[in-house]
């Protein structure tokens, strides 16, 4: 399991990035995010990200009717929110690039 | 309240019906938790009605609410909050005018009707004798409507406040909470009784059209925040 801590800065940006494949609510979000691996993200853990990506225009929501039980709220991407995932996918690759640079290195001197 | 929240408010009102016991319980303390949070009163129903929809879809999937909501539903509140825009210094002021006005309204009726001139007033109208519409305001009056706002407001807020807390936890607090409320009103009570010398005297008449007014106002500002 992912430590919470590690997951903190991550987690956002994961969220963004499911959402951008297709408009979801937040039920669904925690179930494709463990199909990729992310164990234990309970919609209560999404529901503030998603509070707060909304509030910063990241992403739009929507009720509709389900075919199960009460009205959903499905999210989608917006426009602002295609450019910060854009910007968090190559800030993401810079940490890894760096980690797993150090990582490799077998501390022989250089 | 304005006309979108309080349209939500009847919404989740509806919804509330069909929790189950223990999932309304939980769901219960959670509300109480965010109504005394520092969120204005549609975002307290926004977060209702969202919570609602999710542990109603929980509870069709057989699903409990820990699973949704994680074990620590203090921790789940305080994110929530945390990610929703704090009150304005506008709704805060709203909200403290609303208090007064509708406090007032409530104690001003209680202290007419309460008033031996109230009545004295009523009596000589009837028979036609001359009318002496002042009414005597002690410091005790004066002084106990202040302190049965300010302990009403602290006993509520401690009591939401700790909510989500162990029950046992609860409970110490509300004690404690009580016993400080309970002795700073009665200290109040004390030393207003002690002068119950009249403050100053009122016409009944203004008196009426001040508790009047300020019920009308109270109703202006919920409907505007």
């Amino acid at each position: 399991m992912i430590p919470s801590q590690m997951l903190k800065g991550t987690l956002e940006g994961c969220i963004l990035k499911v959402i951008s494949h297709q408009e979801t609510y937040g039920y669904e979000i925690s179930q494709a995010l463990q199909t990729y691996g992310f164990s234990n993200i309970s919609e209560g853990t999404i529901y503030p990200i998603l509070l707060r990506l909304e509030k910063n225009a990241l992403i739009t929501a929507q009720h509709r009717t389900s075919p199960l039980g009460p009205k959903r709220k499905y999210f989608s991407i917006s426009q602002t929110g295609q450019v910060e995932l854009e910007t968090f996918l190559s800030n993401w690759q810079e940490l890894k690039t760096a980690v797993d640079t150090l990582f490799s290195d077998r501390g022989d001197p250089k | 309240m304005k006309k979108e929240t309080q349209k939500l408010n009847q919404l989740n009102n509806a919804l509330d019906k069909k929790l189950s016991k223990a999932n309304n319980e939980v769901l219960t303390d959670i509300i109480c938790y965010l109504r005394v949070a520092n969120i204005s009163e549609y975002h307290q129903e926004v977060v209702r009605h969202d919570l609602l929809e999710m542990v109603l879809s929980a509870q069709e999937r057989n699903d409990d609410i820990q699973t949704v909501i994680g074990e620590d539903y203090k921790v789940f509140c305080d994110d929530v909050i945390a990610s929703l825009p704090p009150k304005t210094p506008k709704e805060k002021l709203y909200e403290l005018l609303d208090i007064v006005c509708l406090s007032t309204s409530i104690l001003g009726t209680i202290t007419l009707a309460m008033a031996s001139e109230t009545y004295a007033l009523i009596k000589d109208t009837i028979s036609g004798s001359p009318k002496d519409f002042q009414l005597s305001l002690s410091i005790f009056e004066v002084c106990a409507y202040f302190a049965i706002i300010i302990g009403a407001y602290i006993l509520v807020q401690v009591i939401l406040g700790k909510s989500l807390e162990h029950k046992a936890e609860t409970k110490h607090h509300i004690l404690k909470a009580f016993i400080k409320g309970a002795s700073f009103m009665a200290l109040l009570l004390l030393l207003a009784w002690i002068g119950k010398k009249t403050l100053f005297t009122v016409n009944i008449i203004v008196m009426l059209l001040i508790v009047i007014s300020s019920y009308w106002i109270h109703k202006l500002l919920s409907n505007a925040y």
